[in-house]
C-alpha cells in the first residue's frame, strides 16, 4: 500500500488538544506581525527560539521541523548575499566588487533570512499542530461560508490521496519501461504526460465520486450543520489571546520608537 | 578430444528465496521468509485475502520493491541491480486499475508507449502493437479515443499495452476487478493463449471459480507467508487450509465434497467434471 502524506501530526500535547484552532490562527498572525515589526537579527532570533520552544511543547520532533528549516536556510544564504550591497552603515568590513560591505548590511541580511525562517517555521508548526477538521470548524465559527469550509477540508484531504495515486501511476508506468531519470530535460517533460495524464483523470474521477457521495448523504440539504468535532475557547485561550494582542501592540510601539531595528529605511 | 556436453539449464522465470520485506525500517514485516519458484512457461494464480501480501510479493518480481533480506531473481537476474524500467523488458506488470496507466488519446498510441520506451525500431513496434491489439480483441478500436472505452475494454487495453512489450514473464494484478463474468473469462482466456506460447504468467486474483476453471497452479498467501502451493485441483479442494486464508473452495468443489460418500471425487474443479463424476456414480 502506498503511504499517504499529511502535514498534521497527531500528538497528545497541550497545543494540539487544548488550545482552540482560532487561538492558534491568531498566534500565527501575531508571529507574522512580530516578524515584520523588527529587523534586528537578535530580536528575530529570539522570537525564532520562542517558536522552536512552542514546537517542543507540542512534542514535535526536530526531524519533522527539518524540511522547513532547510528550506529557510536557502533564503538565509541568499539574503546574506544580496542585502549587504544595499544596506550601509556601521563599521566597514571589506570592499567587494567596488562596494563597501558594512556590519549593518550583514546584520540586515541575517535578519531578513531569519524573518523568512521565522514565518516558514511558524506556519509549519501551525499546520503540524492544527488538525484540518478543527481548523475548518474554527473558520466556520469565524463566519466562513459552510460550503467553502467543506471545500477547504476536501482540498486538504486530497493531498495525501492524490499523492498515493501519483505513486501508483508512477509505478505502473515504470513497469512499462518509463525511465524519467535517464531522459534529457526536454524528453522528461514530454514523457511526464504519462504520469500527469492519468493523475488528472483520477483526480476528476475522485472529485466526482466525492461530490456524488456528499450529495447522497444529504450535503447542503439545510444551511449549517452540527459537527462531531467540538471546539471552544477556554481561559487559557483568552490569556494567550490577550498576551498575543499585547505583544503585537508592544512590537508596533517599539517599531515607531525605532527600537529593535537595524535600519528604518527598509521594512 | 570430445567436448563435455554443456547441459542447457533453464533458469526459473521467478526465483524468490527466503525474502523478508518491510515498507519502512520501523514498520512491521509484511513478508516473512517467503520462497517461491516459478518455472518458465508456467501459469500460476496468487490468491489470498486483502492485505495478505500478494501484491507486495508480486511487486518484487519486477523490482518495484526490493527485498530487505533474501534474493529475488527474474530469469536469473537479481532484481536489486537493474532499474524497474530495465526489468520491464523481462517482467510485464499489469496494474489493477487501468485508469492508473491510460494517458494517450488513441488506443494505438497507448499500446505503443511501452515498445517505444524499449527503443524498438518503429516497424517492429507497430507490428507488436497490432499483434497485441489483435490478441486482446481491440483491433477495431485501434483509432478510438482511449478514455471513451468501457471498463472491460480499458482493462484489455491495459493488458495489451504490456503484452506489446512482449515480456517473457507477465504479472497481472486482479485483472477481473469490476468486470462481469464474461469480461473476466475473456481476460483469463487471453492470458491462457499468451501462456500457450510458452510465456510465464502470474495472475493475482480473488476469483477462485475462474482459477479453478483455467489456471493449473495455485499459490496461497496469508499473513505474509505462503501457506499452500501446488496443483490448483489439490490446493483448492483443501477447505481447512483455504479457511486459514479466509477463502473457501469453489462452490462446485464444495458440492462435490458433500457428495463424497456417493463416490464423487473431492477435487472436482468444474461443473463439467462434476457432471462426469455424477454420470459415473449413477452408472450411466
Amino acid at each position: 500500500m502506498p503511504v499517504g502524506y499529511s502535514i498534521y501530526v497527531e500528538r497528545p500535547s497541550l497545543i494540539h488538544q487544548r488550545i482552540d484552532p482560532r487561538t492558534k490562527l491568531a498566534a500565527l498572525g501575531a508571529v507574522f506581525v512580530l516578524a515584520l515589526a523588527f529587523n534586528h537579527p537578535a530580536v528575530l532570533g529570539g522570537i525564532l527560539v520562542l517558536v522552536l520552544l512552542a514546537a517542543q511543547l507540542a512534542q514535535l520532533s526536530w526531524r519533522s521541523l527539518l524540511p522547513a528549516m532547510v528550506g529557510s536556510l536557502w533564503f538565509l544564504v541568499l539574503s546574506l548575499l544580496i542585502w549587504p550591497f544595499y544596506v550601509k552603515g556601521g563599521p566597514s568590513l571589506f570592499i567587494l566588487f567596488g562596494s563597501t560591505i558594512s556590519v549593518n548590511g550583514v546584520l540586515f541580511g541575517l535578519a531578513m533570512g531569519l524573518r523568512v525562517a521565522l514565518m516558514v517555521l511558524a506556519a509549519g508548526v501551525w499546520m503540524m499542530t492544527t488538525s484540518p477538521q478543527k481548523l475548518t470548524v474554527g473558520l466556520l465559527r469565524l463566519g466562513l461560508p459552510y460550503k467553502a469550509g467543506v471545500a477547504m477540508t476536501a482540498a486538504i484531504r486530497f493531498v495525501p490521496l492524490l499523492n498515493a495515486e501519483r505513486i501508483t501511476i508512477t509505478e505502473a508506468q515504470q513497469a512499462r519501461a518509463l525511465d524519467l531519470k535517464r531522459e534529457n530535460p526536454f524528453n522528461r517533460a514530454v514523457k511526464s504526460i504519462a504520469i500527469i495524464g492519468p493523475l488528472f483523470v483520477r483526480s476528476i474521477d475522485v472529485a466526482q465520486s466525492l461530490a456524488l457521495a456528499l450529495e447522497a448523504r444529504g450535503f447542503a440539504a439545510r444551511d449549517g450543520r452540527t459537527s462531531i468535532v467540538q471546539i471552544g475557547m477556554t481561559t487559557t485561550d483568552r490569556i494567550i489571546l490577550i498576551a498575543l494582542a499585547a505583544a503585537c501592540l508592544l512590537a508596533i510601539g517599539l517599531r515607531i520608537l525605532g527600537i529593535g531595528l537595524i535600519t528604518r529605511a527598509y521594512l | 578430444m570430445a567436448e563435455p556436453v554443456q547441459l542447457q539449464r533453464m533458469e526459473p522465470a521467478i526465483d524468490v528465496s527466503e525474502v523478508r520485506f518491510r515498507y519502512s525500517a520501523s514498520g512491521p514485516e509484511v513478508l516473512h521468509d517467503v520462497s517461491l519458484r516459478v518455472e518458465q512457461g508456467e501459469y500460476v494464480a496468487l490468491i489470498g485475502q486483502n492485505g495478505g501480501g500478494k501484491t507486495t510479493l508480486a511487486k518484487h518480481f519486477n523490482g518495484l520493491l526490493k527485498p530487505v533480506a533474501g534474493v529475488v531473481r527474474t530469469m536469473g537476474v537479481d532484481t536489486r541491480g537493474p532499474s524497474v524500467a530495465e526489468l520491464a523488458r523481462t517482467v510485464g506488470y499489469v496494474y489493477q486499475n487501468p485508469d492508473h496507466q491510460i494517458f494517450a488519446q488513441k488506443v494505438r498510441t497507448e499500446v505503443a508507449f511501452g515498445p517505444h520506451n524499449l527503443k524498438l525500431p518503429p516497424e517492429e513496434a507497430a507490428r507488436r502493437v497490432d499483434e497485441a491489439l489483435e490478441l486482446v480483441g481491440l483491433r477495431e478500436y485501434a483509432d478510438e479515443f482511449a478514455f471513451s472505452l468501457g471498463r472491460g475494454l480499458r482493462q484489455k487495453l491495459a493488458v495489451a499495452s504490456v503484452l506489446a512489450m512482449s515480456p517473457p514473464v507477465l504479472v497481472v494484478d486482479e485483472p477481473t476487478t469490476g468486470l462481469d463474468l464474461q469480461g473476466s473469462r475473456n481476460i483469463l482466456d487471453l492470458l491462457g493463449r499468451w501462456n500457450a506460447d510458452g510465456r510465464t504468467i502470474i495472475v493475482i486474483t480473488h476469483d477462485l471459480a475462474l482459477v479453478a476453471e483455467r489456471v493449473p497452479r495455485t499459490v496461497v498467501i496469508s499473513g505474509g507467508r505462503i501457506i499452500a502451493d501446488g496443483a490448483t485441483s489439490t490446493v483448492l479442494s483443501e477447505a481447512d487450509l483455504l479457511g486459514k486464508a479466509f477463502l473457501r473452495p469453489p462452490q462446485v468443489t464444495r458440492v462435490a465434497q458433500r457428495l463424497q460418500k456417493f463416490g464423487i471425487a473431492s477435487d472436482v474443479m468444474t461443473v463439467a467434471q462434476l457432471r462426469a463424476q455424477l454420470r459415473l456414480a449413477l452408472g450411466e
